[in-house]
């Protein structure tokens, strides 16, 4: 710890501590106190958005899907990745609750280039409105409303609601918990209702498999169908980068130093951002008991609410296709193509077909549920990662508020993805799919080593990860992108 | 005067389960299923489900729950969410394929997911509803405080703010 700055004796009151953290090349973080972790074990955290943005397509279509092609097996592989996801959550809030400061802002404290990497990642892959297909397609087969005008409407609804909010954080976190809490309470009902022992037996039992490929997974038709499962097991793409923020704003760790980011109508009551984090006194032992709070009470959002309910929405479909099989074998030979649609509403239909029709609609329901979760999270979000860049490294952006530059993201990407909607391909201009869907995977291996690089080379000693949390965080590395190039080079081909 | 106290506490955690076990009958009526054989699935799960959730709201004004912990609340929901369902099974099911104890076990099991959902949205609307009665009702009074307590350990923490 830098205690070059240490005040004179005989300041007066108020005391502020002048000694410093240096971190790399940006202006170094002043000391503070950390404060008290939550007394007790609570449920609720920010965490909730992780599971709004990972509880997506990988969960409720791609892990399904892959059982009932390859067999309950092939979810060893399942395991691994959220199960890595994770202890990267672990690892991206150790750097997050240490200096409220984001991921990004750490990656810039190693070399700037990288952040700069990551902030052109975000706007090349989340720029598309595809992601909004799947949910409003399975509100149109309910309702019958084109899910265009579902889209439309959904993704001006999400700018006006996050422009009016006062504290965006606040409304966010409240109209996910209720969404989420919907899901999982119903999840869990269709489920009880749909399932039996034998499926749910085959499902946990198919992931200690370890190991486990059939031939045919090892296809260019498969690999990358399963390397692209892998990297949705769980938050996908840049979504764990994004929970730095969340941290940030909910107040963790040294988060409670920072302002919260403000909707557009109450702009002017944004207090002015730091342009960089604090850091606690490491060597202060009563600060450390507090950290080692801190740590628990993530440790337990991180297993309990992110891994238990991924795995728990997951069983659920997956037991869920394994109805719908069994009730129509075409259901297989549906999923076995291409079409996301088509497949879903097959699996729907099966499960309808069994004398409880409501099953079905409560399926399609679901799809449509996980879908504005993953929209609301993933529009926030995008333009919270890219707010904070901008405001923090680009020179000139401090002039504007950390609110007027979120809500220039935000309705920067609302209204490109209307016109894209009306009069463009909705995943993106098809001679570039397989870029974004590589820059999106790879994205989640380059996280991993500059995780390794900013929790190791920032931090203050006492608080880095463990050699075993490093070797599990340089394992995702590996594990990512080596599947990403052992797919391009084998077969050619990137992520299905 | 006790038991209409304990009864507020048990509404929202009652409300919770009738809705959770509705939640199937609503939307019954958009698939087209016979109302009558829709509205009897739904009541067989939603009254069971809200006679639990409102016991555990009223068990935890006596504090034998503490607010917002898992375990448990989980322990609680593997024994009764399985009775819920065996007695809907029992009045508007097609019968248990696999038998009553591998029946019993699967719903055990997905009784923690639905323990993980029922404590997220109890948590997110009982503070709200003790606000409201806390001027009329001691236990509810006496619950509350234990929210402001951790409320205010909150407060205090983003009061160290700069």
């Amino acid at each position: 710890m830098d205690t070059s700055n240490t005040p004179p004796a005989t300041a007066s009151p108020p005391v502020e501590d002048q000694r410093v953290w240096k971190a790399g090349r940006l202006e170094p973080m002043p000391i503070r106190k950390l404060p008290d972790a939550p007394p007790s074990v609570h449920l609720i955290g920010p965490t909730v958005f992780l599971v709004a943005l990972g509880v997506g397509m990988g969960e409720s279509y791609m892990w399904p899907r892959l059982v009932l092609l390859f067999g309950p097996e092939i979810r060893w592989l399942f395991l691994i990745g959220v199960t890595l996801q994770a202890v990267v959550m672990l690892e991206m809030a150790r750097y997050a609750m240490a200096t409220g400061e984001s991921i990004f802002s750490g990656a810039a404290r190693v070399f700037k280039p990288i952040m700069w990497f990551f902030f052109i990642v975000a706007i090349a892959v989340y720029i598309w409105p595809g992601h909004l297909s799947a949910g409003a397609a399975a509100f149109e087969e309910i309702t019958g409303i084109p899910w265009v005008v579902t889209a439309v409407c959904g993704l001006i609804l999400v700018g006006v609601i996050f422009s009016l909010a006062k504290v965006i954080y606040n409304v966010l976190e409240n109209v996910l918990s209720l969404l989420i809490g919907a899901l999982v309470l119903g999840t869990a009902v269709v489920a009880a209702m749909v399932g039996s022992w034998g499926d749910v037996a085959t499902t946990i039992t198919g992931m200690f498999a370890i190991g486990y490929l059939p031939p045919e997974a090892m296809t260019a038709a498969w690999f990358p169908v399963i390397v692209g499962a892998c990297a949705f097991a769980g938050p996908s793409g840049m979504q764990q980068m994004w929970y730095t923020l969340h941290l940030r704003d909910s107040g963790a760790g040294m988060g409670a130093h920072m302002p919260k980011v403000r909707g557009l109508r109450h702009a002017g009551e944004q207090e002015a951002m730091p342009a960089r984090g604090f850091m606690f006194d490491t060597e202060d032992p009563a600060e450390m008991a507090k950290w080692k709070g801190w740590r628990r009470w993530v440790t337990f959002d991180a297993l309990l609410l992110f891994w238990g309910i991924t795995m728990l929405v997951t069983i659920s479909f997956t037991v869920i296709a394994q109805s719908a099989v069994r009730i129509d074998p075409g259901v297989r030979e549906v999923i076995r193509g291409d079409d996301r649609e088509v497949a879903l509403s097959a699996m729907a239909n099966a499960v309808s077909s069994a004398g409880s029709s409501v099953l079905g609609t409560i399926f399609l329901g679901f799809i449509a549920l996980i879908g504005l979760n993953a929209t609301l999270g993933l529009f926030d979000s995008f333009s919270r990662g890219q707010a904070d860049m901008t405001y923090n490294f680009i020179p000139g952006a401090k002039k504007l508020r950390m609110s007027h530059l979120y809500a220039g993201f935000l309705w920067g990407v609302i209204i490109f993805g209307i016109l894209i909607l009306l009069f463009g391909p909705a995943d993106g201009p098809s001679g570039i799919l397989d870029t974004l869907a590589f820059l999106s995977t790879f994205a989640m291996g380059a996280y991993c080593v500059t995780l390794l690089l900013v929790n190791n080379r920032m931090l203050p000693k006492p608080i880095r990860p463990r050699w075993w949390t490093n070797a599990i965080i340089g394992f995702g590395a590996v594990f990512y992108l080596g599947m990403l190039f052992y797919s391009l080079f084998a077969f050619g081909v990137v992520v299905g | 005067m006790d038991g209409r106290h304990s009864l507020e506490l048990a509404l929202p955690g009652a409300t919770i389960g009738a809705v959770a076990g509705a939640m199937a009958g609503g939307l019954t009526l958009i698939a087209g299923v016979p109302t009558g054989l829709a509205a009897l699935a739904a009541l067989a799960l939603a009254v069971p489900l809200a006679f639990f959730g409102g016991l555990y709201g009223a068990l935890l004004g006596h504090g034998v729950f503490r607010p917002g912990t898992f375990g448990p609340a989980g322990l609680y929901w593997m024994a009764a969410f399985p009775l819920s369902r065996l007695l809907q099974e029992s009045v508007a099911g097609v019968g248990m394929a696999d038998g009553v104890p591998a029946f019993l076990a699967y719903q055990a099991m997905v009784a923690l997911g639905f323990a993980i959902g029922f404590i997220w949205v109890h948590e997110r609307l009982m503070p709200y509803w003790l606000l409201r009665r806390a001027g009329d009702n001691p236990r509810a009074a006496a619950l509350l405080d234990s929210y402001v307590r951790h409320a205010e350990a909150l407060r205090a923490r983003k009061g160290a703010r700069r």
